[in-house]
């Protein structure tokens, strides 16, 4: 059940690497959520009372619902065409896409290796959405894709950080998804601000400043 | 003590914020500058009490290093909040503006009081990333077009980089299982158990996380915009704190490769961003046309000299700690007065500023002063510092490295010195349009911290010695020593 669900998550990545319509990503975004959340109740078993209803709150509510529910608002307030603006083609970074999961594969090969006790499936997958991510950030000029693979990349951290046994202080947990929050609505702030102030929301306009 | 450094601030920054009044918003903010100030003070004396539950308190505390870093942002964050109050009367703020930048500014400063205090690695990073969220709305402070562009490389680079760090902190979990905590001191006791291969892994990508906040080349890219385009006073408060802050997050993850005994392959990385760090603000020194830009370079290569110290171990640590302390003063010094040449200039060009000295005496000399502590000039504790360093290339048996850290030196100097000595001795051809005095908390802050640096270049006071050595004593000579403290 576990392996499906990670694989899931691996295909969404490999998802919005070939979609173009900007409402793809939200949506994939939320599916991603809720792949998470399942993956919280398999591996319910493990955990301890309150750490489970806090995760319950971060994936379910936090990354399903209100995230891509806020960022879904921004996007269709600032009216921005729909379709996303990569770099190289879509064809080619599918490619790519598909390198990084080797990639993300021999690695996680590798580390079973070292003898400690991880996943390979689990490191293998969320090490390739973490470089995946930053891959489409790279590979996109909208702003409003770099903040939507932000979430990605936080994605790809969480399930990393689900293979570890070790459980964070509650504090600390508390903290993390405050940042991230903060982090969401500072960044949608900011990009409303761009599309306001320049003419499009482009990251070719922001070259003002440089030596 | 604590209570006093988290709670105070915000509550005063709260209430600074609701009630709008300019006598309020002084008090908030001096007033907080000066709790900071009093409570490095009395831990200093070692007078401790507390009123924060158990287990609240097991997060925070002070420690040699943290005591230093704090003092150090203490003294920064008080000559910051003085010189605040001519900002806000040159630039004719209103009470409403004046409250959102001291709430601001308060907050952003408990998060750096938090990325020092924290004694558990996960909660440390929690607070870096405070620190860029709240620091992120100062630098936009003045709504412009280009503070704008500045404020979204700022957040978006640097909370990718933490993200990166956070990967980092797992790869940790994952490499100390038998452990089972994040909290420094489990880590130091048992840095020998930790999984060697991910230990590196780990140190790998908190250093590039960290390293993003530090602002060390090759992830230093937000930071010459972020600073040029923050107010000036922002601008001094990021540069002589925040990267303090982001360092001593990679002094708290050093040492548990130093009690591993892998502390070789951290050297490395230190060494090699140093040195690149030197390169890059060499280069650019030479063809920047800002001059907050050549400071924010300026601030590159002194967190470069920064790593190098720690990176040559045991003999380049007084050194670094030293740096540390000079080079925030220093730097606070220029960036506020920066914010004077701003003032009167209206304009941030290197050839636009002509005729300082003649302009505003007591700005140019206090600009000339600042930049001959920058670059090291005896008295200058910088001099001893970068002498220290040299010295312990040659205890390493590294000399030629020496060669070439005195070679970018020397540019950074010749690039810095040629644009600073223009701007104060070349005359305009414009008549000087009279020159007003600005207020005396536009001038007070620069000079006393200099010459607290003067004092301490030419006769270091016992205290601040020790202070200084404790905090260097803080990375242990490697593993069999750490053992012998740990046993005593």
């Amino acid at each position: 059940m576990t392996s499906i669900l990670i694989i899931l998550l691996g295909t969404t990545m490999l998802y919005v690497s070939s979609v173009s319509r900007i409402e793809a990503y939200v949506k994939t975004l939320a599916a991603q959520g809720f792949l998470l959340f399942l993956l919280v109740m398999v591996g319910v078993k493990e955990m301890s009372g309150l750490n489970i209803a806090f995760l319950v709150f971060e994936t379910l509510i936090v990354k399903a619902i209100v995230i891509p529910y806020f960022l879904l608002k921004v996007i269709r307030k600032n009216e921005t065409p729909r379709e996303i603006e990569p770099y190289i083609s879509q064809f080619y970074a599918l490619l790519v896409a598909t390198a990084i999961f080797v990639f993300g594969f021999v690695a996680a090969f590798w580390a079973a290796r070292t003898g400690s006790d991880i996943k390979p499936l689990y490191f293998g997958i969320s090490i390739a959405m973490m470089m995946l991510s930053l891959f489409l950030i790279v590979n996109r000029k909208r702003i409003i894709t770099h903040i939507l693979c932000y979430m990605m990349l936080e994605n790809g951290i969480f399930l990393l950080s689900l293979s570890v046994a070790n459980e964070l202080p509650m504090l600390v947990n508390i903290g993390v998804l405050l940042d991230l929050f903060v982090a969401i609505y500072l960044f949608a702030i900011f990009f409303n601000k761009i599309n306001e102030i320049y003419d499009g929301s482009h990251v070719d306009v922001l070259t003002e400043l440089k030596d | 003590m604590i209570t006093l450094v988290f709670i105070l601030p915000l509550a005063f920054g709260l209430i600074s914020f609701v009630l709008k009044r300019k006598f309020v918003n002084r008090a908030a903010l001096l007033g907080s500058a000066a709790i900071f100030v009093a409570v490095t003070l009395l831990v200093w004396l070692r007078i401790e009490w507390t009123w924060l539950p158990n287990w609240l308190l097991v997060f925070f505390r002070f420690d040699s290093i943290g005591l230093f870093f704090f003092a150090v942002m203490a003294i920064v964050f008080a000559g910051v909040s003085f010189y605040s109050l001519s900002y806000f009367r040159e630039h004719n703020l209103t009470a409403r503006q004046e409250s959102v930048y001291i709430l601001e500014m308060l907050a952003f400063v408990v998060a750096m009081a938090g990325v020092i205090l924290a004694t558990n690695l996960a909660l440390l990073w929690v607070f870096v990333e405070a620190t860029t969220l709240t620091s992120a709305l100062l630098i936009y402070f003045e709504k412009k077009k280009s503070s704008l562009e500045a404020t979204w490389k700022y957040i978006y680079i640097c909370s990718v980089g933490i993200a990166l760090a956070f990967v980092g902190i797992t790869t940790l979990s994952i490499g100390s299982e038998s452990i089972g905590s994040l909290f420094f001191n489990d880590l130091y006791l048992h840095a020998s158990e930790i999984n060697p291969v991910w230990l590196k892994l780990s140190f790998a990508f908190l250093f590039v996380g960290l390293g993003t906040k530090v602002g060390v080349a090759p992830i230093h890219a937000w930071l010459p915009d972020a600073h040029s385009e923050a107010p000036s006073p922002v601008s001094a408060l990021l540069s002589g704190t925040l990267l303090n802050s982001a360092f001593l997050g990679i002094l708290r993850v050093e040492e548990i490769l130093v009690r591993a005994d892998q502390q070789t392959f951290s050297n490395i990385i230190l060494l090699l961003t140093g040195f690149l760090s030197l390169l890059v603000s060499a280069v650019y020194m030479l063809r920047v046309k800002n001059y907050k830009r050549m400071l924010a370079y300026s601030s590159v290569e002194n967190m470069g000299i920064m790593f190098i110290g720690v990176g040559l171990g045991q003999p380049g640590l007084f050194a670094a700690m030293l740096q540390t302390m000079a080079h925030s003063f220093s730097k606070t010094s220029l960036f506020l007065t920066s914010g004077n040449i701003l003032h009167r200039y209206g304009t941030k060009k290197i050839e636009d500023v002509r005729g300082l000295l003649k302009r505003d005496p007591v700005t140019g000399w206090i600009w000339i002063v600042s930049f001959l502590s920058i670059i090291g000039i005896p008295p200058f504790p910088i001099f001893i510092s970068k002498f220290f360093i040299i010295r312990a290339f040659w205890t390493n048996g590294e000399g030629w490295l020496a060669l070439l850290f005195f070679l970018f030196i020397v540019v950074v100097t010749f690039g810095m010195g040629n644009a600073v000595f223009r701007m104060a001795f070349v005359d305009s051809d414009t008549e000087s349009t009279g020159s007003v005095k600005l207020a005396l908390s536009a001038y007070l802050p620069q000079i006393v911290l200099l010459a607290v640096l003067v004092v301490v270049g030419i006769n270091m006071p016992n205290l601040i010695n020790e202070m200084l050595s404790n905090a260097a004593a803080f990375i242990s000579s490697g593993p069999a020593a750490a053992v012998k403290v740990a046993g005593k």
